[in-house]
């Protein structure tokens, strides 16, 4: 802290308003990130009070972090340094809804379940049943890259994503990409954003293309002994016609975190939800059962809405839940091919079981893996440490990407949840002193330390 | 240039594999666009070693270095505009790997894009992004432009279909970005990468997805009285959104020019058809057919056909992906526009490039990707006549402005290349192209990887051809 803590506020409150900087501990408090506070926090109402907030952070070398709902701030490694909470929570407007077009822009502040209320009033949605969803901001859940069941129909935010405006760490409020549904004019900086943690700039607002409801939509269960057999259904799936919105696999030793009771004990079950006019349903029923049928399911079934719209939420807020019932566990969020699934999962399940730890697991839209491990009693914390090791080994091993997501901050102390940088990282290092030359920006939280 | 990298590079590559006589460099010296410029050298490397082992001699003289796929690219942006040296990429055509269970192919970058759904297709799968010139175009190229195509109104353009890349920057250091899975942990290079037009780094492999044929396609070509009609139509299919996988228009004029040429079986007394493509499961293809049947008779079309075989649905195919062949035999030089604007503003847009037109003194053609609000006026024009040639220019500036006015871009799927650059400040502002550069810069410090692209020359000189918007104005974000 180069500057003495009155003089910072009363100039911040030039800045963004007397009513829109904190100082009272118990909202430092709310802020904390890892366990680190802030000294104030800057509740700015336009990007333009943004700019000006970074700026003088730019010139006083004040780490700032920018923060939404507060429901993600303990992903990454913990801050360098955290001067400034930029609360973004005023920063909650819709700019422009073009229903006709399909296309939405919003400040980043906005919460993801209001967006989806008004855009639902128009038949439409945006594919980002994330967790904490009554909390989640657009502009948190394009930082983290967070993850959204719809991601096998729809894939991640980068695929719908139409621009953004953000500010960069030198306070200069810059946009790139637009709001039409096709644009190739100039490089697409707004790709750079999500997922970079708060790292590269502060988003103030974003632009999506948006799709319409389905007219009709119904889930399916299919139950099997082991998560190859699951795994293979999920490969089936892909090679069919069939298009579903939503297909998870859930570990047995999840069920009790997920608490449905539509999920087979001790089985491991495929989530599939298919969407469409009836007739396309309806064919995907009568597939699904005939494919279950063929690959030996011991049960397949159809869930009523309300099982559906319980089981479906549970699962979007898997992470969140596995946080509530083990407060301890390492989540690891895992990229990996289909077709190395299912030998992945077993060697992760072997290493946790050598280990004496527990850990359950839930794949999601055939490609991703969350992988949740914690100590049930008194292990060792070199147990865990060598785990994680191991993890990250093994999921490279078969050529995908592995970070933990999720973990107490005292193991951060162990591990870089960030795993090992690669052979990209000192482009990432550039872009990083582009965007963010003062190193003002979330410093020490991103890949490698950036 | 300099005899002594010449010679280098002969030796490198064998003197089979570099060009530098004069009459050799003339048909380099032109792509798809209306732009000309020659390079001084062109080399045709086999290997990602071959580029590295170029680019540093490149480097070593300080020699400006341009990429090139097939050179159908419509913005000049495969032109060596400053000289220097042309890496094309034709003898880099290998598929390396095909991951048929997990969707994804490995292939150097001067792989023609059809060829790679060819290549695949026995296994049921296609690569998604279909530029009209698809037969000719490489997968390098599509990759350096974010290259679209009709069918990416369902699919998205090439950025969706890409994981990874290898790269080789300037100073011939080689760097792999993403990779097969879907994602991995940092900044998303690969997303920043695509589309760059090859002013960040020389792209020698890439990894890509592959899509499954869907199981039925239906194609239906609906024929209207007025333009409006048309644009109508558009901006109520998407507002029901019924999501076609293409749907294209194309206007009177255009569409006779094509009918003489190709026999699509285009009606030659209309004023517009949309050519609208539905695919996916049988039962739900059946469904937006109907709907979409449903909508044009709505909006008053004169006739709704559907395509009753592959054979006839190939002819309005290959009409549409003709066309441009088509209008090259009634103009001397033509000149192909690429603005997007939001669906709701087609049918004012249509009227409005009508009138600028008209202001103008010219025929313009419209065949575009209507779905997507991707519009690409044709400009017929004599560039023999220097004066002809720079109110086509000015032509294609209105309707650009106009564009950007309702809330659109200046391209969507052409590039900026050396054809837009000095109108980037209508949609950037100082500070948003000043980021740009400094990430160009980032990786390509001296500038000399396909210099002369994307951005406006006048910046720092005083000398900005086109006043930018204030920020508020400037919008769209």
């Amino acid at each position: 802290m180069s500057t003495r803590p009155t003089s910072l506020v009363e100039r911040l409150e030039k800045l963004a308003g007397a009513s829109g900087v904190i100082t009272d501990p118990m909202t430092l408090e709310f802020f904390s990130v890892d366990g680190v506070l802030p000294v104030v926090v800057a509740r700015p109402g336009s990007a333009e009070e943004i700019t000006e907030v970074v700026r003088f952070a730019a010139a006083e070398k004040l780490a700032m972090i920018p923060v939404g709902g507060r429901t993600k701030l303990s992903i990454g490694m913990p801050p360098q340094r955290y001067d400034i909470a930029l609360d973004m929570s005023r920063m909650n407007h819709v700019l422009a809804y073009d229903p006709g077009d399909l296309t939405l822009g919003a400040e980043a502040g906005i919460g993801v379940e209001k967006l989806l209320e008004l855009l639902e009033e128009k038949n439409q949605f945006l594919p980002l049943l994330v967790p904490w969803m009554e909390r989640a901001t657009i502009g948190g859940i394009m930082a983290t890259n967070s993850v959204s069941p719809l991601r096998f129909a729809y894939g991640g935010p980068r695929e719908f994503l139409l621009g953004m405006e953000f500010v960069t760490g030198e306070g200069k409020l810059c946009k790139s990409g637009g709001r039409v549904v096709k644009n190739v004019t100039g490089y697409d900086l707004h790709k750079l954003m999500i997922g970079s943690l708060g790292t590269l700039g502060v988003i103030t607002r974003v632009n999506f293309k948006t799709f319409p409801l389905p007219l009709a939509q119904q889930t399916f269960v299919a139950a099997y002994a082991n998560a190859r057999e699951a795994m293979a259904l999920v490969q089936a799936i892909a090679k069919s016609p069939l298009s579903p919105r939503v297909v998870e696999v859930v570990d047995p030793a999840a069920l009790p975190i997920l608490g449905s009771n539509k999920l087979p004990a001790g089985m491991w079950s495929v989530i599939i939800a298919a969407a469409g006019n009836e007739k396309a349903v309806e064919r995907h029923h009568v597939d699904l059962a005939r494919m279950a049928r063929d690959s030996a399911a011991e049960a397949f079934q159809s869930l009523t809405d309300e099982e559906k719209r319980m089981l479906l939420g549970r699962l979007r807020e898997f992470v969140r839940h596995v946080q509530e019932t083990h407060p301890e566990a390492t989540i690891f969020r895992i990229s990996a091919l289909p077709t190395t699934i299912a030998g992945l999962m077993e060697q992760l399940a072997a290493i946790a079981k050598r280990m004496e730890l527990a850990s359950c697991s839930v794949v999601r839209a055939g490609s991703m893996i969350y992988f949740a491990l914690w100590r049930e009693t008194g292990e060792s914390e070199s147990n865990l440490k060598r785990a994680c090791g191991e993890i990250f080994a093994a999921v490279e091993g078969v050529g995908g990407w592995a970070l933990i997501e999720w973990c107490p901050t005292e193991q951060k102390r162990q591990v870089n949840v960030w795993g090992t940088p690669r052979g990209d990282f000192e482009l990432m290092k550039r872009m990083k002193k582009v965007f963010d030359p003062a190193g003002i920006l979330s410093p020490g939280r991103f890949v490698g330390g950036i | 240039m300099d005899e002594q990298f010449i010679r280098e590079v002969q030796n490198i590559l064998g003197r089979e594999s570099v060009l530098a006589r004069h009459e050799d460099l003339l048909m380099y010296e032109y792509d798809g666009s209306v732009e000309q410029a020659r390079p001084e050298c062109v080399v045709f490397p086999r290997t990602t070693e071959d580029v590295v082992k170029i680019v540093k001699a490149a480097a070593r003289y300080e020699i400006p270095l341009v990429g090139r796929g097939a050179g159908t690219g419509l913005s000049g942006g495969a032109l060596a505009r400053q000289g220097g040296l042309m890496m094309v990429f034709s003898r880099m055509n290998k598929i390396l790997e095909i991951d048929y269970e997990n969707q994804r192919a490995v292939v150097q970058p001067g792989v023609v894009n059809l060829d790679l759904t060819h290549a695949v297709e026995h296994a049921g799968l296609y690569f998604a992004p279909d530029p009209s010139s698809q037969k000719a175009c490489t997968v390098g190229g599509n990759v350096a432009e974010n290259a679209g195509g009709p069918h990416t109104l369902a699919y998205g353009v090439t950025t969706n279909h890409v994981t990874g890349l290898e790269l080789v920057l300037p100073d011939g250091t080689v760097v792999r970005v993403g990779g097969k899975p879907t994602e991995s942990p940092g900044y998303d290079l690969t997303g920043l990468l695509v589309g760059s037009e090859g002013t960040l780094a020389i792209v020698t492999e890439i990894t890509v997805k592959l899509s499954r044929l869907p199981e039925a396609v239906k194609t239906l070509l609906a024929v209207y009285e007025t333009v409006d009609d048309a644009t109508e139509t558009v901006v109520e299919i998407t507002a029901r959104a019924i999501t076609p996988a293409a749907c294209e228009m194309l206007d009177g004029w255009t569409l006779r020019a094509v009918e003489e040429f190709v026999h699509a079986g285009f009606p030659m007394d209309s004023a517009a058809v949309l050519l609208i493509e539905v695919e996916g499961l049988l039962e739900a293809v059946e469904w937006q057919a109907e709907q979409v049947s449903a909508v044009c008779r709505e909006h008053h079309a004169r006739e709704v056909r559907l395509a009753r075989d592959d054979r006839e649905r190939e002819l309005l195919w290959k009409g549409r992906k003709n066309a441009f062949g088509a209008v090259g035999r009634l103009s001397p030089s033509y000149y192909v526009q690429d603005g997007v604007i939001p669906r709701t503003k087609l049918p004012a847009t249509l009227r409005r490039i009508d009138e600028i037109g008209k202001k103008y003194g010219f025929q313009i053609g419209n065949i575009f990707h209507a779905g997507d609000g991707n519009l690409h006026p044709i400009i017929l024009f004599d560039q023999r006549d220097p004066e002809q040639f720079e109110r086509a220019v000015n032509t294609a500036n209105e309707i650009m402005q106009w564009c950007i006015s309702q809330g659109g871009v200046l391209t969507g799927e052409h590039g900026v290349g050396m054809e837009k650059n000095e109108l980037m400040p209508l949609l950037f502002s100082p500070d948003d192209l000043e980021l740009m550069q400094r990430v160009r810069a980032a990786l390509n410090p001296t500038g000399r990887l396909n210099p002369g692209k994307i951005f406006p020359f006048g910046k720092g000189c005083g000398e900005v051809r086109v006043q930018p918007l204030p920020v508020s104005a400037a919008s769209p974000v």
